[in-house]
């Protein structure tokens, strides 16, 4: 068998960027012809496809890397900088939602009362849910440290509680903020207050959602002991990805819940 | 007296153990076996019958995706008859 020379990792041939952008194609075409034909079949063939991909792309990298060793030192290194860029890129994404926010509330146009928030508007209490909502994402924040210190101790019944009660911390305030959307006096439609509440803190529960679905991989990886006490970077990458989600609520809940009620 | 306290002891603990969880065993080892075997199969074929499967599958729907959505766009492009 050939023998690299090299600690780099050279990758097989892989089809998944291939069906990748074919489900990148089809989501958008799909999204404009269900715009304009009212029909969803593009878009969700789309859809179905970007899962497939997920799937088969991300089970190959665990191949990749927990079988076949190929997760060298220099190559653990370039995953690092692959997900600060990634989360660095998503920083700059919520930064715009919040530019548009401050855009908006600090200079109320007369449209709107001259006042911010608008004449009409109910605001929610953020002494409230929302409060609730901060307390239990920097519990999350707790524990999935101490699943982390659980992992490089080698304790393994502990990470996996730990783990398990960040999920779940996470599932806690996905419930309770699709509750206070459900509950909330206003709506997107609601003006510039809305647009901007809604999608700020929308795309920030989508977030939570991706979070708390990339630590529930961790978890299934930690129970069938893919994790070593010094290697494993997955996890860790989700930890990240986890504390991002975290302060970005916080920016929210002080801008938006708070300053701006 | 006390041997058949130990016993019994020892079988209620061994009972408890096997039925209040599943272990799971570690498989990492034989997986590494399978995917380090050097039978020239890419990583995403590696895994056997049902790696093909999926692999099959998801192409069969990345060609219909790309046919059904150049259909879509060129249908799209011409006017609509309005009745």
């Amino acid at each position: 068998m050939a023998h690299q020379a090299h600690a780099y990792h050279m990758v097989d041939p892989s089809p998944w960027p291939l069906t990748g952008a074919v489900a990148a194609l089809l989501m958008t075409s799909g999204l404009a012809i269900w715009m304009h034909f009212h029909t969803t079949t593009l878009m969700s063939l789309g859809l179905v496809l970007l899962l497939l991909t997920m799937y088969q792309w991300w089970r190959d990298i665990i191949r990749e890397g927990t079988f076949q060793g190929h997760h060298t030192p220099p190559v653990q290194k370039g995953l690092r900088y692959g997900m600060i860029l990634f989360i660095t890129s998503e920083v700059f994404f919520f930064l715009g939602f919040f530019w548009a926010f401050y855009h908006s509330s600090l200079a109320p146009t007369p449209e709107l009362g001259g006042c911010w928030p608008p004449t009409g508007i109910t605001t929610l209490n953020p002494f409230e849910v929302p409060l609730l909502n901060t307390a239990v994402l920097l519990a999350s924040g707790v524990t999935v440290t101490w699943a982390h210190h659980s992992i490089m101790e080698g304790q393994r019944k502990q990470a996996i509680q730990s783990l398990t009660l960040t999920i779940l911390l996470g599932f806690y305030f996905t419930a309770l903020q699709a509750m206070e959307y459900y509950e909330a006096p206003f709506t997107i439609a609601d003006g510039v207050y809305g647009s901007t509440f809604f999608v700020a803190t929308g795309f920030h529960g989508l977030h939570v959602i991706i979070g708390s679905t990339f630590l529930a991989i961790c978890l299934l990886r930690q129970a069938q002991y893919h994790f070593t006490s010094d290697h494993h970077f997955g996890f860790e990458a989700a930890a990240w990805y986890w504390h991002f989600v975290d302060v970005v609520w916080l920016f929210l809940y002080i801008s938006i819940y708070w300053w701006g009620s | 007296m006390f041997r058949t306290m130990n016993a019994v002891q020892q079988m209620a603990r061994r009972s408890i153990c096997s039925s209040a969880r599943r272990q799971v065993e570690n498989k990492v080892p034989q997986k590494q076996k399978v995917f380090q075997e050097d039978n020239g199969m890419p990583v995403h074929l590696k895994g056997g019958s049902s790696d093909a499967l999926l692999y099959r599958a998801t192409m069969a729907l990345t060609v219909l995706g790309v046919g059904f959505t150049l259909y879509e766009l060129v249908k799209a492009s011409f006017p609509q008859k309005k009745d």
